[in-house]
């Protein structure tokens, strides 16, 4: 698929955090307008307050955190703690104070609002 | 002859083509899974964890961006099938760029180790996890047995 090649999910190797979490890539859908790209990305079981948005030099960087945390004897596990990360190349016409994101339903929904200077104008042409 | 080749292209663009499913089913899932369940909701249904604790079973399943009224849970004996739909969320006036998310109606069955008492069934839906607690019937509950 050659579409996955703008979309880099980076896997440091840090030698002092050695985390047994699987990291994961969440699937996302991207929009576009006049107005904004807007992002959904599926994060289910993720906390608000587990999520990261980042956005450095034209590179968005989602992660979440899921813990499951559940008791009982395990029948059967297909799913368990996971890290969601997944970054993206963003235009750089991106108005960054103005990102605003929901989480609902295990699923980010994130507006990236392009900067004014970026929207396309209507160039109106002066008669005499 | 050449009806014998073209059967082989036939079968070889299958491939690709199946090939090419799996890698996208499994794309982004690491290490080894349980069952067959790919990463993401497909129509084969949610991926679930199962858990005995002692009087009651606890089953959770990954349904992100599934609501309330899309979904079904029918419990039978030892019988409970999950099953719904993910509606499409084609924002009006937007070009659509990538689309990953799924969208499918689902299904998926379970027969459960032990019967449930289908009154007193629990269901929850947070943040995209169902939660379903079904407590065991009394026959099937886990008994202290003194030793004489």
């Amino acid at each position: 698929m050659s579409e996955a090649k703008d979309v880099a999910v980076r896997r440091e190797a840090m030698v002092e955090r050695k985390s047994s979490i699987e990291a994961m890539t969440p699937f996302v859908d991207i929009f576009e307008n006049d107005d904004e790209i807007l992002l959904f990305a599926d994060m289910p079981g993720v906390d608000k307050k587990d999520v990261a948005i980042n956005i450095d030099n034209g590179k968005l960087t989602l992660s979440g955190l899921r813990e499951t945390g559940e008791d009982g004897v395990l029948s059967w596990e297909e799913f368990g703690d996971v890290e969601y990360q997944r970054t993206f190349s963003v235009p750089q016409t991106i108005d960054v104070d103005k990102v605003n994101a929901e989480l609902r339903d295990g699923v980010l929904r994130l507006h990236l609002p392009k900067s004014a200077a970026a929207k396309p104008r209507q160039i109106h042409i002066k008669g005499d | 002859m050449w009806r014998e080749w073209s059967e082989l292209d036939r079968m070889f663009r299958a491939m690709d083509l199946l090939n090419a499913r799996v890698n996208r089913l499994y794309q982004g899932s690491e290490g080894y899974r349980i069952s067959g369940a790919p990463s993401g909701l497909t129509q084969m249904g949610p991926r679930t964890n199962l858990r005995d604790a002692g009087d009651h079973l606890r089953i959770t399943a990954e349904l992100p961006g599934v609501s309330r009224e899309d979904l079904q849970i029918r419990l039978q004996g030892n019988y409970l099938e999950i099953s719904g739909n993910r509606k499409a969320e084609n924002p009006e006036g937007y070009t659509r760029h990538r689309q990953e998310r799924v969208v499918t109606s689902f299904s998926r069955s379970f027969t459960l180790p032990a019967d449930i008492d289908s009154t007193k069934v629990e269901a929850k839906l947070k943040d995209g996890i169902l939660t379903l607690t079904l407590p065991k019937v009394e026959a099937a509950k886990p008994r202290q047995i003194t030793i004489n």
